[in-house]
């Protein structure tokens, strides 16, 4: 028979509970899918086919966690939040800066950007493109904490573009700003270099992050599903 | 949204219902409603816990390791008197939908 507390253990670990609550879900869920277990072998199925009939109980364990965890822990939402998604999305911010910050300082040269593809304008974006490689790893991390704290699909992917949110926020503030004198100037400068700056700051590193994150995030969801046939 | 309350409200009702016979474990209580529901409703562990613990926590029902004379543990859920007084309006208010339903069942095929 399969060691039905242990694979419970395994699925949700993460459990955002106190300790002595988690224990005491996964002993319960454990001898739920022992008396399943027990109850379809009385009844004639083969200890492998057994076997399989309990873990299809639970298709999706993150989501089970997700479920236990909101019906648990109401009045504990917003702890969830901060592991969930703050804790993720400002560690990820950090490492970007902390990265952006070395590599300004012990880097090669960034690579230059002029608005109107032209040297003689004032640059406006630059390309550091050692920190745009470090990118997928940060997003990464992000998708693996927000994950194994239980987060959402949605808290995941926030977790991961968190560090360009705040150029991206940068970025829309200006846009009236860059409209207004574009008007003004009636020079096609302003607008195109808001729009190079955009595409430097949010879209490319928001790009690298993803790379990262979102195949972190695919492969960790798979491991959850496939844990369950390979505990079998 | 009407789906899921729905889905959501029928699951409530089965588990007080069955709830309302006397303590049952979890096991014994998604037997107990596949088989007095013929098989028509069917709860899996991942359907279930999440449930039983929402219910718990507004106090409807409350739960207790008990230990069987084989030695196994087992967590038994039993409704709470606020339990009971809420399963009395939610059957009324299901039979009613469900009258309602065949009888704009029955008039749509009149």
């Amino acid at each position: 028979m399969p060691d039905w507390q242990e694979l419970v253990r395994r699925q949700l670990a993460g459990l955002a509970l106190e300790p002595s609550e988690r224990a005491e879900v996964i002993e319960e869920l454990a001898a739920h899918l022992d008396d399943t277990f027990e109850d379809l072998r009385r009844r004639g199925f083969t200890e492998e086919d057994a076997a399989q009939r309990c873990l299809s109980e639970v298709e999706d364990w993150h989501v089970l966690r997700r479920r236990i965890q909101i019906a648990r822990r109401k009045e504990n939402t917003m702890s969830n939040r901060v592991t969930q998604l703050w804790l993720p999305a400002l560690l990820t911010f950090a490492l970007a800066m902390g990265f952006l910050a070395l590599i300004q300082l012990f880097g090669p040269r960034p690579h230059i950007v002029p608005s109107n593809g032209t040297l003689r304008m004032t640059p406006v974006a630059t390309v550091y493109i050692p920190w745009l490689l470090s990118l997928p790893l940060v997003g990464a991390l992000g998708a693996l904490l927000s994950h194994r704290a239980g987060g959402a699909r949605r808290a995941v992917f926030f977790s991961i573009v968190f560090p360009v949110v705040p150029y991206l926020v940068f970025f829309l503030m200006l846009l009236p700003f860059a409209l207004t004198f574009e008007k003004h100037a009636g020079r096609d400068i302003i607008l195109s270099g808001f729009l190079v700056g955009l595409a430097g700051w949010v879209l490319l590193p928001g790009v690298a992050l993803l790379a990262g994150g979102l195949p972190a995030q695919l492969f960790l969801s798979r491991r959850v599903s496939s844990r369950s046939v390979a505990a079998h | 949204m009407i789906a899921t309350g729905i889905k959501r409200g029928t699951a409530e009702l089965a588990v007080l219902s069955v709830l309302a016979d006397g303590p049952l474990h979890g096991y014994e209580m998604a037997r107990r409603i596949e088989q007095q529901t013929r098989g028509a409703l069917r709860f899996t562990l991942a359907s279930l816990y999440p449930l039983l613990y929402r219910i718990e926590k507004r106090g409807w029902v409350r739960g207790a390791w008990e230990t069987s004379p084989a030695g196994r543990r087992r967590r038994c859920y039993r409704l709470t008197p606020q339990g009971k007084k809420k399963l009395s309006p939610i059957r009324k208010e299901w039979a009613e939908l469900f009258r309602a339903l065949h009888r704009l069942t029955e008039t749509s095929h009149a």
